[in-house]
């Protein structure tokens, strides 16, 4: 049987190869083979474009990414945790090592700012640019590079190739509060020293920071599940970084949980909160949270991811829902502060960080384990570039934003000279306090310079509506009432003699704190006529942030591109960190000796306007 | 017949790459992610400790709320919950489970609380497509480590199938109860929880079900297999009977389903194969053959006393039970190969099974 039918088969077989070579060829003809090619062009393209900003980073055995032709570079927080010392050598894929110092920390969000310095001033550094990671979908393609098991001695990168299995995951912390949110699943490899290193959509864009993965008990390696920080989260912090602070993310001061009938849609309900901004604008528990920064809120894992995008301080709306005691659904929008989430659980810095180990749950953990020998670089240029200071991750670069801040506000005025009395003749609407709502007021404010009781400190006046009001700033006697004065306004007075402070003596006005606070959402309050549109009021502003005479102040400063750049735009002075701030609002800004100064002042206090404020003239004397 | 039906297919194949629109491999899968997540569910069930997850995965087989996963611990609870992709929960009740295949059958909904016009795999369907061959690109989407809850979508990744084989596996220390066809995967697909997943062609066509995280025997590394969907194995039962069934009887019949009831160990039919091990006075005593009975099977393909048997068909027996484990899957008349130490040298010996003589044929002497 089976020798016969191998004969018969033996003709059409030999009939095949050539049916089978046909194929074969049309295959290799199709323009798909080119299409394989021309992909795999584009992708060595794409490659050799971005490959010239990916770091080593020597001191910590991780990678990292330049993300400006000066030099400044992303990596992972528990990469320069591993280098033991704000200052690193960096490898870079043109073979040289250079000296590199730590500038910002994301310690929640595990990312860090460093900055190598270039081996000649000026020289510019290769970089990637940064792309939009929330346009990436699970399925997309991307490149991770970086230096796994530290195998490159020439520091030229490793490249992987792979999907985009998830967008906007979050990943619980693991140990410590290092907890990675709204983070990119990757599928494309990522391994131990990988850790860092840039992860780049396939128009060479950086989409993320590659930085953790599940392990469980597959060992410290690839498990096909790796995850990287989202870009756009980083965007967020990067004016933070700059300024070389040590960040916090943000928490919103009460705790949702999923209630939903079997079949229904998910509702977020506040089952816990704390006396916090949120609680003070009226959430309570009970009350449904139903959209926030402009999400609808879908589950505890979204709301988490939403939080984790945000630094600490940062204001943002909110929409939450209640049934009232008539049985009426309620809707109400507010914008909340929010609080922070690092406080002493945070291991201080020089403390070991616990790393994450193998255990019951999916094991997201730092990618690499800290390089062997990752001793302080001795002796570095850029020890030049580092000044320690508590609560920052090198202070020298918050100097370094404070001058150019100053420098750009001091464009739209300079009145350093006008030390002696300032008078603000304002008439305008009260809203508050003493006397009928929507009142039309006369309201004088003015700041004797040495004016208090001892001959030595400063007094602030005001004639509000024919009361008066006065206040010595420095005075630890002044009652509380005194310092909130005029009443309902949060403490207008203490704000307007802060103001001064700034205006006259720049950061030296302020004795206990000055500081830059990266960059912060602002929302100038809209008129009556306008339908509230929290995103359509937010304007991004640089912040300084002071504590003088007892009270802390947030002071919001344009960053347009443009003429207004460096101009204020209003301020808030905090009498107590547990009350509202008086919130002080700047518009109509107009020549006045020296420069320019506001002639439109709007104070609000909690959720109400005090006042609406038309300057008439301001008046100041040069010190005597 | 079978080497022409083979070509025929090679032919077809290539063929139909040929014919296939050209896919720009660098093209996102993010509209097949989008096409096949609405199909997916998450399961939340049994487990949480002792490394045991409490999560996995499931693809949805009808409109009407019935669910189609690996058989694993956390359907053991009567609290099964099932997150759908729009980000919907409901209670899960067991349907079907059917450990010769590993599957299990679940539903959501009921009379009270009605599903229907869910977004669901046609598994008649792709139960019809043959088999893919070793090389085509795959997707796989599961819910491993729990990284998804509520409407998040489940994970995506890519791999090529490596082969499409039997599967011999090792769950911890228990042998895999599935021992038939798989596909075996490139990618690391089979991680926490994401047994029940989907595999996937890369245009989103239904392959199999993600299996377990499994070691392979052999060399105990781990394995990333998925169930084809149009698996079918022969299972010889209590009653002496051979019984075949495949995924798609499952789905079919539903709640009409039956179990099979294998024969347990020593009580089937069993093989004989003339052979005697030494005495098996402690754990994992390697399978030495202390006399072989003259005119056996293992008298015929010229076993010794003091073989060491290594292997059977490929599948490493490190002791007595292993091998007596191995041996039990087999029927009479099937050709066995083993491979034995002798003086130090591996050798391949083939033994054909014969039934068994008596009660116990190996007892006598």
């Amino acid at each position: 049987m089976i020798p016969l039918s191998a004969k018969r088969w033996s003709g059409l077989l030999a009939g095949l190869p050539s049916v089978l070579f046909l194929v074969v060829l049309s295959v290799r003809g199709d323009d798909l083979d080119q299409r394989v090619r021309k992909m795999e062009e584009e992708r060595i393209k794409v490659i050799e474009k971005v490959q010239p900003a990916v770091v080593a980073v020597l001191t910590g055995g991780g990678s990292g990414v330049l993300i400006s032709e000066d030099g400044y570079a992303l990596t992972n927080f528990h990469v320069t945790e591993a280098a033991r010392g704000p200052l690193m050598k960096c490898g870079l894929p043109d073979g040289n090592v250079y000296d590199a110092v730590l500038v910002g920390l994301d310690k929640v969000g595990d990312v860090a700012l460093i900055k190598l310095l270039p081996k000649k001033p000026g020289d510019k550094f290769p970089y990637a640019r940064l792309g939009d990671s929330d346009k990436l979908q699970a399925g997309d393609w991307s490149l991770a590079m970086g230096n796994p098991f530290l195998l490159a001695n020439d520091f030229t990168p490793t490249v992987t190739y792979g999907l985009i299995s998830g967008v906007h995951r979050y990943q619980y912390p693991e140990g410590t509060l290092l907890e990675y949110t709204d983070c990119i699943q990757i599928d494309t490899s990522i391994n131990p020293g990988n850790s860092g290193g840039p992860l780049f959509n396939m128009q060479g864009e950086l989409i993320g920071i590659n930085g953790r993965g599940s392990f469980e008990k597959r060992g410290r390696v690839n498990s096909g599940v790796g995850y990287a920080i989202s870009i756009n989260q980083i965007k967020n912090f990067l004016p933070q970084l700059k300024a070389g602070m040590d960040t916090d993310h943000a928490s919103p001061g009460f705790r949702l949980e999923t209630d939903d009938e079997e079949g229904g849609l998910v509702k977020l309900i506040v089952k816990q909160i704390i006396p916090s901004d949120a609680m003070r604008r009226g959430i309570d528990v009970d009350d449904q949270a139903a959209v926030f920064a402009g999400q609808r809120l879908r589950s505890v894992n979204q709301f988490k991811n939403l939080l984790g995008l945000y630094p600490k301080g940062w204001r943002l709306p909110i929409t939450y829902r209640r049934v009232n005691e008539k049985k009426q659904a309620e809707t109400h929008e507010t914008l909340i502060r929010l609080m922070g989430v690092q406080s002493q659980e945070l291991p201080q810095p020089g403390q070991p960080q616990p790393q994450p180990g193998p255990g019951p749950r999916p094991r997201p953990g730092p990618g690499p384990g800290p390089g062997p020998g990752a001793a302080p670089v001795p002796n570095s240029p850029a020890s030049k570039l580092y000044k320690a200071k508590d609560g920052f991750a090198n202070f020298y670069f918050n100097e370094l934003e404070q001058k150019r801040l100053l420098n750009s506000f001091h464009k739209h005025g300079e009145f350093s000279k006008a030390t002696g009395d300032w008078v603000i003749r304002t008439t305008g609407t009260l809203f508050a306090g003493v006397g009928p709502r929507g009142k039309r007021v006369v309201a004088d404010f003015t700041i004797r310079s040495k004016g208090a009781r001892d001959r030595q400190n400063d007094l602030a006046q005001a004639i509000v509506d024919g009361l008066d009001y006065s206040l010595e700033p420095l005075n630890d006697e002044e009652k509380a009432a005194t310092r909130h004065d005029p009443p309902d306004s949060g403490g207008l007075l203490m704000a307007l003699y802060q103001y001064r402070q700034l205006l006259v003596y720049g950061d030296k006005g302020f004795v206990t704190r000055f500081s830059h606070g990266g960059a912060e959402p602002f929302y100038p309050p809209r008129d009556a006529q306008t339908k509230l549109d929290y995103a359509k009021l937010r304007v991004d502003a640089e912040v300084f942030r002071t504590r003088h005479a007892g009270v802390d102040g947030k002071w919001y400063f344009s960053m347009k591109n443009d003429e207004t750049a460096g101009q204020l735009l209003g301020f808030e002075i905090w009498l107590d960190r547990d009350e509202d701030p008086c919130e002080v609002y700047l518009f109509d800004y107009k020549d006045v000796d020296g420069g320019k100064l506001p002639h439109r002042m709007e104070i609000r206090f909690g959720d109400k306007t005090y006042a609406n404020l038309l300057v008439n003239a301001w008046k100041k004397d040069e010190g005597k | 017949m079978n080497t022409h039906r083979y070509i025929v297919r090679a032919v077809l194949c290539l063929t139909s790459v040929v014919v296939a629109a050209p896919v720009r491999a660098e093209d996102s899968f993010a509209q097949i992610c989008d096409k096949v997540n609405p199909k997916l569910v998450k399961l939340f069930g049994a487990g949480g400790f002792r490394g045991l997850q409490s999560y996995g995965s499931g693809i949805l087989v009808s409109p009407d709320g019935y669910i189609l996963t690996i058989n694993s611990h956390i359907l053991d609870t009567q609290d099964l919950r099932v997150h759908l992709a729009d980000g919907t929960h409901y209670h899960a009740k067991v349907i079907a489970i059917e450990p010769e295949l590993d599957v299990a059958l679940v539903k959501i909904g009921d009379n009270k609380l009605k599903v229907e016009d869910l977004p669901y795999f046609d598994v008649m369907e792709a139960g019809k497509r043959e088999p893919v061959e070793p090389g085509t690109g795959v997707l796989a989407f599961s819910n491993q480590f729990q990284i998804a809850t509520r409407d998040e979508p489940m994970s995506v990744q890519r791999g090529v199938i490596a082969s499409y084989s039997k599967l011999y596996g090792r769950l911890g220390i228990f042998e895999a109860t599935y021992k038939g066809d798989v596909y075996v995967v490139d990618a690391i697909t089979n991680n926490p929880g994401a047994a029940g997943g989907a595999l996937t062609t890369r245009k989103g066509e239904l392959l199999g079900l993600v299996g377990k995280e499994l070691r392979n025997e052999l060399t105990n590394t781990w394995i990333n297999y998925a169930i084809p969907i149009n698996a079918r194995i022969t299972v010889t039962q209590a009653d002496g009977n051979q019984a075949t069934v495949g995924i798609l009887d499952i789905v079919e019949k539903k709640e009409k389903y039956k179990p099979l009831t294998p024969s347990k160990k020593n009580e089937g039919p069993g093989v004989y194969t003339g052979i005697i091990l030494v005495a098996d006075p402690v754990e994992r005593t390697p399978p030495y053959i202390e006399e072989v009975i003259p005119g056996s099977p293992a008298d015929k393909a010229k076993l010794q006393p003091d073989d060491l048997i290594v292997y059977v068909d490929g599948v490493l027996v490190g002791d007595i039970h292993t091998f007596h484990e191995v041996l039990s899957r087999y029927h009479p008349n099937q050709s066995v190969k083993l491979e034995i130490q002798r003086d130090r040298k591996l050798q391949t010996i083939t033994l054909t099974l014969e039934k068994p003589k008596a009660k116990k044929p190996a007892a006598k002497k």
